[in-house]
């Protein structure tokens, strides 16, 4: 199977979010791999992979990202995970919206021709959670979105695609080729099971992390430079954010001297009872 | 000419990093002080997985047969993540000491378990072998781990002998560090564990003893690193006077103090990493000896006013047994007597510029 993966850039979640007017401060910022996205490498390295047999490969892996040079750091840490080739679109952050980059990688599917698109749900800067959508909608194809579990079936032309929904778990079966956007158990032990691995193999919860083994091999994986002029897509940005303001302090709680009090204020004043 | 980390290097730190947050917590590091064995095979499998056992074995036996500067990050998260397993002693000290001084037998038959993570080595030096010691007789020095490693690698009268466990008694002595174990260890040197001597023993024993010192040094910054990290978190939240107290002078310079001695002892252990990798480092007082003094110095002066500062920090709860502290703390006391004090460190600087 031909899987190819994206993967952003974001600013760690854990640091302090500076602004800078009405915008965010980004220098001095430690950008790290969208974690959704690293959750779609793992699945692809998953679904590309004989875990019964020493993780020999059985498909091939293609990482695209969207971004300055830097970007480069998080494609070779995919790499080293074990993802087989990347490709860098360069552009800068700021002069993209969702619409560019489904429309670049709508163009890189047809230059690349996977069987299968894989996609963090959401960015963790942006959550716009649209991508994935737009891309499926461009490229024709059967769309599966929230996976919490793949499976392949009917000999490797369609897929099980487990989807956490409010009511429990809803299965979908996609032809391939198709778009799936992946969601936070994806990499639970078991959520991928690819018709060759032992369906009784248990991975380690969670993306795995890049071994020195893998890294010394990622320097001698190919990370393929493109552009958006060179892909035929219109850099014309549709969707600018206006501006960014910090959520307000919150204001100094209220304390009740009963539960009588309590309930009367749940009712008169919140009137949530 | 570039004076960092390879990016390869950095994504490997990060990955022990990333291994360790999730396997070595503080409630981990907490429960191996109290276990009868103290140690974790399972987690130095996932180490050995992601390569760190393999480090310094050499290729041919299925290693990688890396340097300093490749595993000195890494001794630096072991010590952020007051690590219970003998890394520093099986990658940077007794692997390279087989490598040098083993038989082929010998390296053939440990070196690729080594680095599958199958088996673990640790080292025990006389005192009059340790460049920094002050005795004059060859008094047999504790030995961390040996009820633990699966092959001792023990100095007797400027001899290296290879010892099985089954062959030796080890008695546990008192630590202040209840997840760093020491032992005294009762053998009997034979022919048959005895693996080199002469002039060539004595020189690569002294480079073990400062690969030590250096892996030790690396350790006690990221020791310091994770204490200042806890008090200043704590000094975010705990409040006092109607605010937190980090929001107090005293309370800052102390942490700034802290801080500031660790980011001068971090660049001086890179750059004996530097100096090692680059040239030889013999007992003989050279170039790179003298950085790894410079650096175990630092480091230990670092670690120990960080663990001193943090602590006042922190009042009375960073003394106390709940708290995780002093978990972090008693192995930057312990250590930073490993492989020479900061005074006996300080003594071969003036040796050697003098």
């Amino acid at each position: 199977m031909k899987i190819l993966v994206t993967a952003k850039r974001v600013p760690d979640p854990e640091q302090k979010v500076k602004f800078k007017g009405n915008t965010l401060d980004q220098s001095g910022v430690n950008w790290q791999l969208n974690q959704f996205d690293e959750y779609a490498v793992e699945s692809a390295l998953r679904l590309t992979e004989n875990a019964s047999s020493g993780n020999a490969r059985n498909g091939e892996v293609i990482v695209v990202s969207l971004g300055p040079k830097d970007v480069q750091q998080q494609l070779r840490s995919t790499l080293a995970m074990g993802a087989d080739r990347a490709i860098l679109v360069d552009a800068s952050d700021e002069n993209l919206d969702s619409e560019i980059v489904a429309r670049t990688v709508q163009k890189l599917v047809e230059q690349e021709r996977p069987d299968l698109v894989l996609l963090g749900k959401l960015a963790a800067d942006s959550e716009a959670n649209d991508v994935g959508q737009r891309l499926a909608g461009y490229l024709g194809w059967p769309q599966a979105t929230f996976a919490c579990s793949i499976e392949v079936t009917d000999g490797g032309k369609a897929l099980l695609v487990g989807r956490e929904v409010d009511a429990g778990v809803e299965t979908k079966k996609v032809t391939l080729p198709a778009v799936v956007t992946v969601d936070l158990r994806i990499v639970a032990p078991q959520a991928v099971k690819n018709g060759v691995t032992a369906a009784t193999h248990a991975y380690a919860d969670g993306p795995r992390y890049a071994s020195l083994k893998g890294i010394m091999a990622a320097k001698k994986k190919t990370i393929a430079d493109s552009s958006l002029a060179a892909l035929g897509v219109a850099a014309t940005v549709r969707a600018k954010v206006a501006s960014v303001d910090a959520p307000p302090a919150r204001k100094a709680g209220v304390k009740v001297a009963s539960v009588e009090e309590l309930v009367q204020k749940l009712h008169n004043e919140a009137k949530v009872i | 000419m570039r004076f960092s980390f390879t990016a390869e290097q950095q994504l490997f730190q990060r990955s022990v990093r990333d291994l360790l947050a999730v396997e070595c917590t503080s409630k981990q590091v907490r429960a191996m002080s109290t276990d009868p064995i103290g140690r974790s095979p399972e987690r130095w499998q996932k180490l050995a997985d992601l390569g760190v056992a393999a480090l310094t074995v050499p290729e041919i036996f299925g290693g990688l047969g890396l340097g300093p500067l490749d595993w000195v990050l890494v001794c630096e998260e072991a010590g952020y993540a007051a690590l219970p397993e003998p890394l520093l002693e099986t990658v940077a000290v007794a692997t390279p000491l087989l490598v040098a001084l083993g038989s082929t037998d010998l390296q053939e038959l440990w070196l690729p378990k080594v680095a599958r993570g199958e088996a673990l080595l640790t080292v025990g030096f006389d005192h009059a072998l340790h460049p920094q010691s002050k005795d004059t007789q060859d008094q047999p020095g504790l030995v961390a781990d040996a009820h633990f490693a699966d092959l001792l690698l023990l100095t007797h009268k400027r001899e290296l002998h290879a010892v099985a466990p089954a062959d030796a008694k080890c008695t546990l002595q008192p630590s202040a560090d209840g997840t760093r174990r020491l032992f005294h260890v009762d053998w009997t040197p034979t022919d048959a564990t005895r693996i080199a001597g002469g002039e060539k023993a004595v020189t690569e024993i002294a480079k073990a003893v400062n690969r030590g010192a250096l892996a030790t040094a690396a350790a006690l910054v990221g020791l310091a690193r994770r204490m200042i990290e806890m008090a200043v978190e704590y000094a975010k939240v705990r409040q006092q006077f109607g605010q937190p107290i980090g929001a107090f002078q005293a309370v800052k310079h102390h942490l700034a103090d802290a801080h500031l001695a660790v980011e001068f002892a971090r660049p001086v252990v890179y750059h004996a990493a530097y100096a090692l990798q680059r040239g030889d480092s013999s007992l003989h007082n050279t170039h790179a000896a003298l950085h790894i003094a410079h650096a175990k110095a630092r480091a230990s002066d670092a670690a120990l006013l960080a663990a001193k500062k943090t602590l006042q920090c922190h009042g009375a709860i960073g003394y106390s047994y709940e708290y995780d502290l002093h978990l972090w703390m008693k192995r930057a006391w312990a250590l930073s007597a490993a492989y020479g004090d900061p005074a006996s460190h300080r003594t071969q600087i003036a040796q050697t510029i003098l």
